[in-house]
């Protein structure tokens, strides 16, 4: 007897635990789940959610995690139909959730909000329809510790691939601190979009044409791809760049164990902070000799996104359109060092670091661009890229043209 | 008086299900569903991206045997679990005999009992940084190799493919033999002493009282404790995902990797779940040999 | 002659002492110092030992955080509760392995035994739907039903060796008094296998306290979240904290090293009662 009330109640129990509970909301509630949080100043953005909570009534619930595990729960959320209402998205994600019918379709939500879509600098498309709104823009210039130069005796910050080479030599002979940071962990690839492909960008050279993959007899492919070859084979990028991530390259030249590095401009007032004794300032990226063109610079955005399982899409898009209204864009870029996604928004950066200053100008003298936002599954082919590349370095591989024929045969599977 | 009497068979039928049924309920939900649900999903084409996905038989399991980097993967997931185990066995061992000598006092065998299973108490994320701080290319290994003079040069031991699996498997062998010093070191301790007087009389050598007498003692404790690790070592992810993310190239690709990066970053769940439902297999024939093992003992 | 091998045998017995210690102590002694260094001195060469700017800011750090104050109460709470329910649920299936003739037992056996050979990972994705149908996602009930999956066929198979040492006698001399079986599983079986389970319920700590990849894929906020991912949480997008890192390594690795000290003696006991059957 007593045995199957202690049994019924455990089965109970059990019960009681699978149904769970379920908050019920009875004001809208949106989740805005990103990494942005983390990376602005303290309560930055919680501000920012209030006003719009002050606006409309409707209430932010932040999910504010680093960059690697927002992307997880993201991706884990698209497979299950849990994803926040609205999302930070990054340009690489787009095209796979947007395929998968997890993100919504943000050309019919603003159309049917009667948004004026004009306004907005950039929107990534796939298929023609809008499902990624770029937040703010960053760019990834050259940092440049000047110390380290003034160390290993060169006086001008190189502007041309010579000119590189000749100050990277100075540094090995001169100086304990290594050249440049090349990071190729597979964990994480977007060391290919970021520290490789940005010197190709940086001379008017491209992978893709017309949103296809193009490697194959491109000559400024090859030359960017021997480029880094060299750059490994003269012992001018650490051993260990093949286990290397974003943040370990960060973490040698907040040491000033580094004399340059490509990272975006977000990690300014972070360098800063943990570093206050570093000189360092930015520079535009060296190109080939022979180069005279618009030099291209690599952009990351925080993209916004709204999940397809959200319930309030009316609310959610409301909020997508508060965050790029003018006032609210120019806020956000001023706080995060970043340039707005609106095209009327001004923002004041007159409090910001002089050196932000500079990497503005920087900016102002070329293009934006990046070729793995929007593209399909952009993590997998940065990753294809990545191991040909240290096949190449290696030398497992005999040319360039062989490694990038070989890469633009993975690729092409994922662009068919 | 009858009814009663059937009733009480039925009571006394129906009472070990009754003690078992929360364990059943449990296992039903959280273990059989999911698994009929990775099967079905190897059985079609690109469920979850595709709304409608259409059956595909064993397509999905054609293309994965065909993936080269699948072989590359079970390969070096082979590699791994033979050395990790036969590691685990050696170093613990070694570890539980000595503390097991009559030349230690019981304060000395305490301290380094504690001190040898440490690493058993980290868990992977926390042993995967840890190594990765200490294998770095400025890391304190580093130094420690250079100044004794063993390598001229720093040595990338995660970065290079041709030591980088080697690397990996030696962080896992840390993290896992103080089990087997556990559980051998509480085997020795069970076995009667009675057996090793009779030896010393017979004038056994060391070396031949462990052969003989330790060795076939602990046997029944030995092979649970292989089989157990192969299986846990074949699962092993966190820490091989945290150090090399199965690079470089796929230098480290193991299985579970294989797994991960289907599913999370190509979005090919249902060849993940291929993936998933092979390891499976693989996985449930040494628990059935495990079983049968455990029975034959008990 | 036999003086001299012993002597011998003492010097191979110390040596071996030795290098154990540092194969196994240096990593965690130097993950200890780094706790208390200044970021910038974690890589540096040569190495310092004992950091001009040593400083508790690390642990400083965590406890004044809430965040991760949540995560340690979070994985206490969580891995408390799957260890209750861990045992009182095996306990009762082992009593019926080890007390009971039955159609299928050796069926239901089986498969209990064969589970813990399934790998994690291939269930996280039908695991995530699943979830979220029973409208659990994002709750301690995910996380908690889940590690019970994984913890319970070995703390059935642990017990059930137990149970099968002990004699029948004991449990049927409550029952011929007139006692119920349920009041000789728990009033006589349990109290007499208490090493053995403090064993199981030791181990059944340990893997719900160092579970990583569900505890991610299973929670949103990070109210929900316990120290593993708390411990990758610091690994923000710029640069990692590696003094914070290794703080919060080292208290996070703190209640199953208590634990250990307090339990070995009936944890090394345990290991043998289940294993080896006489």
């Amino acid at each position: 007897m007593k045995m199957r009330k202690v049994a019924t109640i455990g089965a109970a129990a059990l019960a009681m635990c699978l149904l769970g509970s379920t908050a019920m909301a009875e004001d809208v509630t949106l989740e805005f789940q990103q990494w942005w949080g983390v990376e602005l100043p303290d309560g930055a953005l919680q501000e920012i959610c209030d006003g719009f909570t002050a606006d409309t009534g409707i209430k932010i619930d932040l999910l504010s995690n680093p960059y690697a595990d927002t992307k997880t729960q993201i991706a884990a959320g698209a497979a299950a139909g849990t994803m926040a209402d609205v999302v930070g998205l990054d340009g690489s994600w787009v095209y796979d959730f947007a395929k998968q019918g997890s993100i919504a379709n943000l050309t019919e939500l603003m159309d049917a909000s009667g948004y004026d879509a004009s306004q907005l600098s950039d929107q990534i498309k796939v298929d023609g329809n809008t499902y990624m709104i770029p937040v703010v823009n960053f760019a990834y210039p050259l940092y440049v510790n000047t110390d380290i130069l003034a160390e290993a005796g060169v006086e001008e910050i190189p502007t041309t691939w010579t000119e590189f080479f000749d100050a990277l030599e100075k540094i090995k002979t001169n100086t304990d601190a290594m050249g440049f940071a090349v990071p190729l962990s597979s964990e994480a690839p977007n060391g290919i979009q970021n520290q490789v492909s940005t010197w190709l960008w940086a001379s008017g050279g491209a992978w893709l044409e017309d949103g296809k993959p193009n490697m194959v007899g491109n000559e400024k492919a090859e030359k960017v791809v021997d480029f880094i070859k060299d750059l490994a084979t003269n012992g001018y990028i650490s051993d260990g760049a093949a286990a290397m991530k974003e943040q370990d390259m960060v973490n040698e030249f907040e040491n000033g164990r580094l004399a340059f590095m490509v990272d975006g401009i977000s990690h300014l007032t972070t360098i800063k902070n943990e570093s206050p004794d570093l000189n360092f300032d930015y520079a535009p990226m060296p190109v080939m000799d022979d180069y005279d063109g618009q030099r291209g610079m690599d952009v990351a955005n925080w993209g916004i996104g709204i999940a397809e399982n959200c319930e309030n899409k009316e609310a959610a898009i409301q909020f997508v359109e508060y965050l790029m209204s003018p006032e609210v864009n120019a806020k956000l870029a001023q706080l995060a060092n970043a340039f707005p996604g609106n095209s009327k928004a001004e923002p004041d950066y007159s409090a910001n670091d002089p050196l932000f200053l500079k990497a503005f100008d920087i900016f102002q003298t070329g293009y934006a661009i990046n070729e793995f936002t929007g593209a399909p599954t952009s993590e997998d082919l940065m990753r294809s890229f990545n191991e040909q590349l240290v096949l190449y370095i290696d030398g497992d591989t005999e040319t360039a043209a062989d490694m990038l024929a070989a890469t633009q045969e993975q690729w092409e599977a994922a662009f068919n | 008086m009858n009814t009663k009497r059937r009733k009480d068979v039925f009571r006394k039928k129906a009472t070990p299900y009754l003690y078992l049924s929360p364990t059943i309920i449990l296992m039903f939900i959280l273990l059989v569903i999911p698994i009929i649900m990775v099967i079905r999903y190897s059985l079609f084409d690109n469920v979850i991206i595709n709304k409608n996905p259409q059956f595909v038989g064993f397509a999905n399991y054609a293309a994965v045997l065909k993936d080269k980097t699948f072989w590359i993967a079970v390969k070096n997931t082979l590699y791994f679990v033979i050395v990790s185990i036969i590691a685990h066995l050696i170093i613990g061992m070694v570890f539980a005999l000595v503390l097991n000598t009559r030349y230690l006092n019981s304060r000395t065998k305490g301290i380094f009992r504690v001190l040898y299973a440490l690493p058993w108490m980290f868990t992977a994320s926390v042993i995967a940084i840890l190594w990765r701080m200490m294998l770095d290319p400025n890391g304190i290994l580093n130094y420690l190799i250079v100044t004794m003079g063993i390598s001229e040069k720093n040595i990338a031991f995660l970065a290079k493919r041709d030591i980088a699996l080697q690397a990996v498997t030696l962080i896992n062998i840390w993290s896992g033999y103080p089990f087997y010093m556990i559980s051998i070191l509480a085997g020795l301790q069970g076995i009667s002493t009675d057996l090793y007087e009779a030896a010393s009389i017979d004038g056994a050598t060391t070396i031949k009282t462990f052969l003989h007498i330790t060795i076939p003692q602990l046997k029944p404790i030995l092979i649970s404790l292989l089989m157990l690790d192969f299986v846990w070592t074949l699962q092993q992810f966190a820490l091989i995902w945290m150090t090399t993310g199965g690079g470089p190239v796929n230098a480290t690709e193991t299985v579970s990797t294989y797994i991960y990066k289907q599913g999370f970053t190509k979005y090919q769940y249902s060849m993940a779940s291929t993936g998933a439902v092979i390891l499976l297999i693989v996985c449930t024939i040494i628990g059935i040999f495990y079983v049968r093992q455990q029975r034959s003992e008990g | 002659m036999v003086g001299k091998k012993k002597v011998w045998v003492k010097v191979l017995v110390i040596i071996v002492l030795i290098l154990g210690a540092l194969w196994a102590g240096f990593p965690i002694l130097w993950m200890f110092l780094n706790s208390f260094k200044p970021n910038a001195e974690i890589f540096a060469w040569p190495p310092v030992w004992i950091s001009k700017g040593f400083s508790f800011g690390a642990y400083k750090a965590i406890f004044t955080n809430p965040e991760q104050v949540r995560f340690f109460i979070n994985s206490y709470v969580i891995a408390g509760l799957v260890v209750i329910l861990t045992l009182f649920i095996g306990i009762m299936a082992s009593y019926a392995f080890s007390r009971f003739n039955f159609v299928g037992k050796k069926v239901i056996n089986t498969v209990i035994v064969a589970v813990q050979a399934v790998p994690p990972i291939t269930l996280l994705i039908p695991y995530l739907s699943l979830i979220v149908t029973l409208k659990i996602y994002n709750t301690f009930a995910a996380l908690v039903l889940t590690y019970m999956v994984f913890t319970l066929p070995y703390c059935i198979l642990m017990t059930t060796g137990y149970l099968n040492t002990l004699p029948k006698d004991l449990d049927e001399a409550v029952m011929i008094d007139g006692g119920s079986r349920w009041r000789a599983l728990w009033k006589i079986l349990v109290p007499t296998s208490i090493p053995g389970l403090v064993s199981v319920g030791m181990y059944t700590f340990m893997q719900a306290w160092n579970e990583y990849l569900f505890a991610l894929a299973l929670t949103k906020t990070n109210d929900m979240r316990t120290v593993p991912v708390g411990i990758n949480l610091l690994m923000g997008q710029h640069s990692y904290e590696w003094n914070q890192m290794m703080a919060m390594s080292v208290l996070g690795s703190l209640p199953i090293l208590i634990l250990f000290l307090f339990f070995q003696r009936y944890f090394i006991a345990g290991m043998t009662a289940g294993s080896v059957k006489s």
